[in-house]
C-alpha cells in the first residue's frame, strides 16, 4: 500500500461580498464560471484556512429538540432544522475521531482534484451528532473504528473548499 | 379520515367494548361498536378485514387484541406491537442509543406527519411501452426514442380502443427527467410533449434524482386520484451519451452536496462504496452475496429484448473484475444508458373501458438527507410484520458496534415510502403477500440494503433473501419457484438506467407480469429483431405463474428520494 502524501491543488479564487466568501468554479473559461457563495457558512471555509475546525450547535433554549444543549453539526448549517432558529459556533479542539465507514478510490469522476487511489473516509467525533465525509493522507490500509486526527490545508496552500480538512491516521 | 384515525389506535376501551361479542359481527356493525379509529380496519376485495396499525400498551393487551382479531375474522396479524401509539413508536429512543435524557438528535415526527395517505377514488394502470435501452443511441433523437415507448403503450397493449382513441382520452402528462446537464436541453418536457402531439394538454416534469420515475408516476397517480384527470400519461427519458463516461460520473455525482462532499470522488459509486463496507461488515455478508445479485440480475436480463447489458457472468467473474471504488467492482455498479418508457393511468371508469385486465396502483413516497452521515439515528420504524421483540438482538448488536438506524447501513426514506404504500394496499406482510419485486439495483449494495427496508427480511439479516434462493424465478436451492422474484426484467444492473425512465420501466415490467404478458414483451422474435437484435435461442420465459401483487422500488441520491408502488390485479 503505497503511502498517500498531501495532493497538491491548485487553490480556487474567491470574491469576498460582505461576511461571505464566493467561490470561483469555472465551467466555460472565464466567461462562463460560476460564482458559488459559502454564506452563512463562510466561517467554516476561513477557519479551515487558519487550522482551525468550526462546528455549529443550537442553543435555543426553546428549541423542542435540542432544549438549548445541542450537540455539534458537522458539516454546518446555520440554522436549526428543528426550531428554525440561527446556530452558534462552536470550534473542535485538537480534532480526532474514528474511520466510521471508508472506500478506496480507484476510479474518480471529471475535474476530481485528489489524486486516485486515495481514502474517502466518514469520521465520527465525540460530541457530533452527524459523521462528516472526508479523506484521509499518509498510510493505508484503514479499517472500521481506525484512529484519525485532522489536518488542514492552510494560508498559501489552502483551497478554499472542503479539501482544505483532511485526515491522518493516529 | 380524521387524524386521530392514524395513530389512535385501537384503545383499551375500544378492546374491552368489543371484546367477547364480536364474533359473526360485520364490519359494519364492529365499527359502530366503539367507533374506533376508522383505519383500525378495513375490509379487503376478497371480504377479509385488514388490520392496520393496531399497537398495545401492555402485553396482556396484545394478547387480548389478537383474540379480538382471530374470533372476527380470518386474517389476524402476524403480531400486535406493545406500545401506546404509532407515534410513540416512531419518537422512541432507541434502547441505549443516543442520550438518555437529551432529544437532540434524532428525527422526531409529529401525528399530523404520518398521516397514510388517502386518495380521493382508486387509480389503475393499463398500459405501458418502452424503448430498448443502449449505452450510446446515435441513431435516434431523445424525442423519437419517447415515441418508440409511446407508440408501443398505445398500440401494442391489446387496448379496447384505437391507439389515437386512447390518446384521446389522455387529460394530462407527467414527465420524468433526472438531469437537464445530460441533455443539456431545459424545458426537455415541452419539446417531447410537442413531438408527441400532446399540445395544449398540462403537463408537469419532476425531478428527484434516481427516483425520478417513481417519481413522476407519483405526481401521474394524484392526477386521477384527485380526480384532476380520469387518464394519465407517465413518461420519463434519459439520455446519457452526449458526454463521455466519466464526465457523466462527475455530472451525477453533482447530486452529492457540492459544499461538502462532491470534491471527494465526483463519482456516484464512491457514496454508496462506504455504505457497502460497512454493511457487510457489520452484517457480515459475504462479497460474494453482494456479486450473486450482479449475476442474477444481468442474467435475467438475457431474456429482455430491451436490454442493454445482459451477461452470463459468475460470482468469481464479478469479484475479479476492475474495482471502482473499493469493495464495488464494475460489473456490480449499472452503467450509463439511453432510452425511454412510458405508462398510462386512469379512472376505474376508463380503465374497464380499456381492457379486461386493469391493475390496481398505490405509490407512496419518502425523503432523506442527501449526506448519509447526516442521517440522525432513530428507532426502526415497524412494518406490520415486524415487533420490537424482533429487533432486541440488533439493537443489542448495534451497541457494540456504535451503531444506528438507519445509519450507513439502510434507507430510512424507503421504509417510510413502505410503511405508507402497505398501508394504503393492506399488504400485511410482504413475503407473503407480494410475488414479485423490481428493485433499484443501481449498485448491488443499495439492492441488497433495501430487502430490509422495505420487509422482504428483518434488518440485518438482507443477504439471507439472496441466500435463501427467494429472489429467483426458480429458488435454485429448493427447484420450487421462489417466494418473491427480484428484477426478472433485469433491473438496473442488467437491462437500464436512463434515469429518468427507470421507475417508469420498473412499473410497466410489474404490470406485463401481473397481466400475464411476460411473453408478449419480452419473448416475440419480432421485438427483438425491431431493436437489431435476434431472440437467443435458450431464451427463457421469466413469467411469475399467476402473480397478484408486485412492488416496485425506486431510489435517488443515497437514499434521499424512495418511492414505492404496490401494484395489484383489480
Amino acid at each position: 500500500m503505497r503511502k498517500i502524501s498531501v495532493p497538491k491543488i491548485a487553490p480556487s479564487k474567491i470574491d469576498v461580498a460582505g461576511d461571505a466568501w464566493i467561490l470561483h468554479v469555472p465551467r466555460l473559461g472565464k466567461e462562463g464560471t460560476h460564482f458559488h457563495t459559502y454564506g452563512q457558512l463562510t466561517p467554516y471555509f476561513q477557519e479551515l484556512a487558519r487550522g482551525r475546525l468550526m462546528a455549529t450547535r443550537c442553543v435555543n433554549k426553546k428549541c423542542p429538540v435540542s432544549r438549548g444543549k445541542g450537540p455539534k453539526w458537522l458539516p454546518p448549517r446555520a440554522d436549526c432544522p428543528d426550531c428554525h432558529q440561527p446556530m452558534s459556533w462552536a470550534q473542535i479542539e485538537d480534532p480526532r475521531g474514528y474511520i466510521y465507514a471508508y472506500t478506496y478510490v480507484e476510479r474518480g469522476g471529471t475535474g476530481l482534484e485528489i489524486p486516485c487511489p486515495y481514502y474517502q473516509i466518514d469520521v465520527k467525533i465525540a460530541g457530533v451528532c452527524t459523521i462528516m465525509k472526508s479523506y484521509l493522507v499518509g498510510k493505508g490500509p484503514v479499517k472500521i473504528g481506525d484512529k484519525v486526527r485532522a489536518r488542514f490545508r492552510t494560508r498559501a496552500a489552502a483551497t478554499h473548499t472542503c479539501l482544505d480538512l483532511y485526515w491522518e491516521l493516529e | 379520515m380524521s387524524q386521530n384515525g392514524v395513530f389512535t389506535v385501537l384503545t383499551e376501551v375500544f378492546v374491552m367494548s368489543i371484546f367477547g361479542s364480536l364474533a359473526g359481527k360485520t364490519l359494519s356493525e364492529l365499527l359502530k361498536v366503539g367507533d374506533p379509529a376508522p383505519d383500525a380496519a378495513s375490509v379487503d376485495r376478497d371480504g377479509k378485514i385488514v388490520w392496520r396499525d393496531l399497537c398495545a400498551s401492555t402485553k396482556e393487551q396484545a394478547a387480548d387484541i389478537l383474540k379480538v382479531v382471530a374470533a372476527c375474522n380470518r386474517g389476524a396479524p402476524l403480531a400486535v406491537p406493545i406500545q401506546r401509539s404509532i407515534i410513540d413508536s416512531w419518537n422512541a429512543r432507541p434502547a441505549g442509543l443516543g442520550h438518555p435524557d437529551r432529544r437532540d438528535d434524532m428525527i422526531e415526527f409529529s401525528p399530523g406527519n404520518l398521516r397514510v395517505p388517502r386518495w380521493t377514488r382508486p387509480v389503475y394502470m393499463v398500459a405501458a411501452g418502452f424503448s430498448d435501452f443502449r449505452k450510446r443511441y446515435p441513431e435516434k433523437k431523445l424525442e423519437e426514442l419517447c415515441m418508440m415507448a409511446f407508440r408501443m403503450l398505445l398500440e401494442e397493449n391489446d387496448l379496447k380502443l384505437d391507439p389515437l382513441e386512447v390518446k384521446g382520452l389522455i387529460n394530462f402528462a407527467s414527465y420524468g427527467e433526472f438531469a437537464d446537464h445530460f441533455q443539456d436541453q431545459l424545458l426537455c418536457e415541452a419539446k417531447v410533449h410537442d413531438y408527441l402531439g400532446l399540445d395544449l394538454l398540462p403537463n408537469v416534469g419532476v425531478k428527484t434524482g434516481g427516483a425520478t420515475g417513481g417519481s413522476a408516476m407519483l405526481v401521474g397517480a394524484t392526477t386521477v386520484a384527485s380526480g384532476m384527470s380520469d387518464c394519465t400519461l407517465v413518461l420519463g427519458w434519459e439520455r446519457m451519451d452526449e458526454v463521455r463516461t466519466w464526465t457523466g460520473n462527475y455530472y451525477i455525482a453533482t447530486a452529492a452536496c457540492k459544499d461538502f462532499e462532491t470534491r471527494l470522488a465526483r463519482n456516484y459509486a464512491s457514496y454508496y462504496a462506504p455504505m457497502a463496507r460497512r454493511f457487510q461488515e457489520m452484517y457480515h455478508v459475504d462479497e460474494r452475496v453482494r456479486a450473486e445479485i450482479a449475476v442474477k440480475n444481468r442474467q435475467n436480463a438475457c431474456s429482455s429484448p430491451f436490454a442493454q447489458q445482459p451477461g452470463r457472468h459468475t460470482v468469481d467473474e464479478v469479484l475479479a473484475g476492475d474495482i471502482v471504488s473499493d469493495p464495488l467492482r464494475f460489473l456490480e455498479c449499472c452503467a450509463m444508458s439511453v432510452g425511454s418508457a412510458a405508462t398510462l393511468l386512469c379512472s376505474e371508469e376508463v380503465a374497464r373501458r380499456l381492457t379486461d385486465k386493469p391493475v390496481q396502483l398505490y405509490i407512496a413516497g419518502g425523503s432523506h438527507t442527501l449526506r448519509t452521515g447526516d442521517r440522525r439515528p432513530m428507532r426502526i420504524p415497524l412494518l406490520p410484520h415486524e415487533t420490537e421483540e424482533g429487533y432486541r438482538w440488533l439493537y443489542d448488536e448495534m451497541k457494540k458496534h456504535d451503531g444506528r438506524w438507519p445509519g450507513f447501513e439502510s434507507f430510512a426514506a424507503a421504509r417510510f415510502a413502505a410503511y405508507m404504500v402497505y398501508r394504503m394496499a393492506g399488504i400485511q406482510n410482504p413475503i407473503e403477500d407480494l410475488d414479485l419485486v423490481e428493485t433499484h439495483d443501481a449498485f448491488t449494495i443499495s439492492d441488497l440494503q433495501t430487502y430490509g427496508d422495505v420487509g422482504l427480511t428483518l434488518y440485518g439479516r438482507e443477504q439471507e433473501f439472496v441466500t435463501s434462493g427467494d429472489c429467483y424465478l426458480k429458488n435454485p436451492k429448493t427447484g420450487k419457484p421462489g417466494r418473491c422474484p427480484a428484477n426478472l426484467s433485469g433491473g438496473l444492473l442488467g437491462t437500464m438506467h436512463a434515469v429518468g425512465a427507470t421507475g417508469i420501466f420498473q412499473c410497466g415490467e410489474v404490470l406485463w407480469q401481473l397481466q400475464g404478458k411476460y411473453d408478449q414483451f419480452h419473448g416475440d422474435p419480432k421485438l427483438w429483431a425491431r431493436y437489431g437484435k435476434k431472440k437467443p435461442a435458450d431464451w427463457m420465459s421469466l413469467q411469475v405463474k399467476d402473480p397478484r401483487r408486485g412492488l416496485a422500488i425506486s431510489h435517488a441520491g443515497v437514499g434521499s428520494h424512495v418511492t414505492c408502488t404496490v401494484l395489484e390485479k383489480a
